[in-house]
């Protein structure tokens, strides 16, 4: 048993080293990825606490807003338009079998405001977004940058995660509304002009199931997916085991997967949450 | 040459669409390679591509720890399968036919978040993994030493994994949607109280044979696409670490474009503007 005294300085580093005792051991397969989530959780625990500590890094917090939004413009629009065709298409074919094609418009801006909204936005924080900024963290981890910067008496949860995991919040409850706004544009484009839905109904039809409640749902849940993807990117980039490329690409690799499984996760729950909220 | 020496910004303007043209050029030519090489893969690297077939289907490093690809994609379908239940029992529950639950999941899971997820899914683990793995190959020098020791390294590398990704893809799309249908059902039946029958006749009478298999095509091509773009980018990577870790960012960006356009133009083309779907049966 160590009874090594815990790094009191929240850096990331001292995570992992500290040990109680008295607890049970567990084997490798299990301790590691339990230490992993206790990881992630402590240092989202310190990012929110510095949050509300001066001096907030508002320079940094504005360039990396200014970064993800760069980073994951493009990859959205590409991405929402054949999602949103896809999604009206198929919902269009049902609608019309149903005798109900009036209806295109409730459909196609309820399924673009609660899921394809917070979905794409999720893909695209995560997958654009986050692998961006676990790349960049990753690669100064392992180049000893934030050792340095803890030499300094820099915390870099404080300068580095706090702002990061806000920037991606931001953005992604901007990329919400857009591809929402593109969700219902692409929805009425495609099903007014290619599949001969009547254009007054399908606009009469938009807020039929779709109203405020949904809509500020659909942005909590997207500013939570972007909170999260951008807290599992900064977790993963400091914690970087080994050195090298094959290490940083690794941690890419395994930020894009577990930020996805987790946003999926709480994806569910959201909407189970909301459609409670918004019983009628 | 003094012009440009001045004004660098400009002639890389300029320059930039004989650039992207180039790359598209180089891709293609990268992609046809790879395909060119996959009968001498197949003929001499045979351990190597069952080797690489269980590496892709169980993951390699941490990943694997929590059960690889396979358990990945399962648990993404699980959970979007969820939401589709819970969602679409809501929606159907606020026009009065909740009873046809069983419908949208043999519907909507086979033509949209099964195929879409499950592509998702690949890209995030096997796509990723795969540049992440190539783009530190080529940083380390690897893939030069390859080439200095005569062996074909597209073939080796690229074409090699090609083959294990495509006899990958048929069982790990197979579990996609299987969980994504079992999801569905407990989250009707078991959480939302709806009775089994009801789900299990609207659930049977509505899975279309046709429809299943013409998503496997999808899942099949999309398994294809990944694997170009992600070994491309891994296989170009530049730049040291730094350089691998934004090979695979952007991989997985190409990537998840890639994914929704191709079931997009799948079911455009499978289906047509008439849907290829009967209420009445």
């Amino acid at each position: 048993m160590t009874t090594e005294i815990p790094n009191q300085v929240a850096g990331p580093g001292a995570v992992l080293r500290t040990k109680s005792v008295g607890l049970p051991v567990f084997s490798r397969a299990v301790a590691q990825p339990l230490r992993g989530v206790g990881g992630l959780f402590l240092m989202s625990a310190d990012a929110v606490r510095f949050l509300f500590r001066r001096p907030f890094q508002a320079r940094e917090f504005l360039e990396q807003s200014w970064f993800v939004a760069r980073v994951a413009l493009v990859p959205t629009l590409l991405v929402a338009i054949p999602f949103t065709v896809l999604v009206s298409f198929t919902l269009n074919i049902l609608l019309r079998e149903l005798g109900a094609a009036d209806l295109s418009g409730a459909g196609a801006a309820f399924g673009a405001v609660t899921q394809i909204g917070p979905l794409v936005t999720v893909l695209i924080v995560a997958g654009a977004g986050a692998t961006s900024m676990c790349a960049d963290l990753g690669s100064r981890t392992i180049r000893d940058e934030i050792d340095a910067l803890e030499v300094l008496g820099i915390n870099p949860v404080q300068r580095l995660v706090a702002p990061r995991m806000l920037a991606s919040g931001l953005v992604a409850l901007l990329l919400n509304s857009l591809v929402c706004i593109i969700g219902i544009l692409g929805g009425y484009v495609f099903s007014v002009f290619v599949q001969d839905v009547n254009p007054g109904s399908f606009a009469a039809g938009i807020t039929v199931l779709t109203g405020i409640p949904e809509l500020l749902i659909s942005g909590v849940k997207a500013a939570l997916f972007g909170l999260i993807a951008g807290l599992v990117a900064c977790y993963r980039g400091l914690m970087i085991t080994g050195r090298g490329a094959q290490a940083v690409g690794n941690a890419v690799n395994e930020t894009v997967v577990f930020a996805f499984m987790s946003l999926f996760v709480i994806n569910v729950v959201g909407t189970a949450i909301g459609i409670q909220m918004t019983a009628k | 040459m003094t012009l440009q020496a001045l004004n660098p910004r400009v002639f890389r303007e300029l320059e930039r669409p004989i650039t992207t043209l180039g790359r598209i050029g180089d891709q293609t030519m990268f992609y046809g390679k790879a395909l060119a090489g996959v009968p001498y893969a197949v003929r001499y690297y045979t351990r190597d591509i069952v080797r690489l077939t269980a590496q892709i289907s169980m993951g390699a490093g941490t990943l694997a720890m929590i059960g690889g690809t396979l358990v990945i994609i399962g648990f993404l379908t699980l959970a979007t399968g969820g939401t589709l239940a819970v969602q679409g029992y809501s929606s159907l529950g606020n026009i009065g036919i909740e009873a046809l639950t069983g419908f949208l999941a043999a519907f909507i899971n086979v033509r949209i978040t099964a195929p879409i997820v499950a592509g998702i899914g690949l890209a995030a683990t096997f796509g990723a993994g795969v540049t992440a793995q190539l783009g530190a190959m080529r940083s380390n020098q690897e893939i030069d030493a390859l080439e200095a020791m005569a062996i074909r390294p597209i073939s080796f590398l690229v074409s090699t994994r090609i083959v294990a990704g495509m006899i990958a893809i048929t069982p790990l799309y197979s579990i996609a949607v299987i969980l994504s249908f079992l999801a569905s059902r407990f989250t009707t039946v078991f959480l939302l109280g709806q009775s089994s029958g009801l789900y299990d006749h609207y659930f049977s009478t509505f899975l279309s044979p046709t429809d299943l298999l013409s998503s496997f095509l999808q899942a099949i091509l999309m398994a294809l696409a990944i694997l170009f773009i992600h070994t491309y980018f891994g296989y170009t990577a530049t730049g040291g670490p730094a350089g691998v870790g934004l090979a695979t960012g952007r991989a997985v960006r190409a990537s998840l474009i890639v994914v929704v356009s191709i079931t997009l133009l799948v079911s455009l083309a499978v289906y047509g503007t008439s849907g290829n779907f009967n209420l009445s049966g």
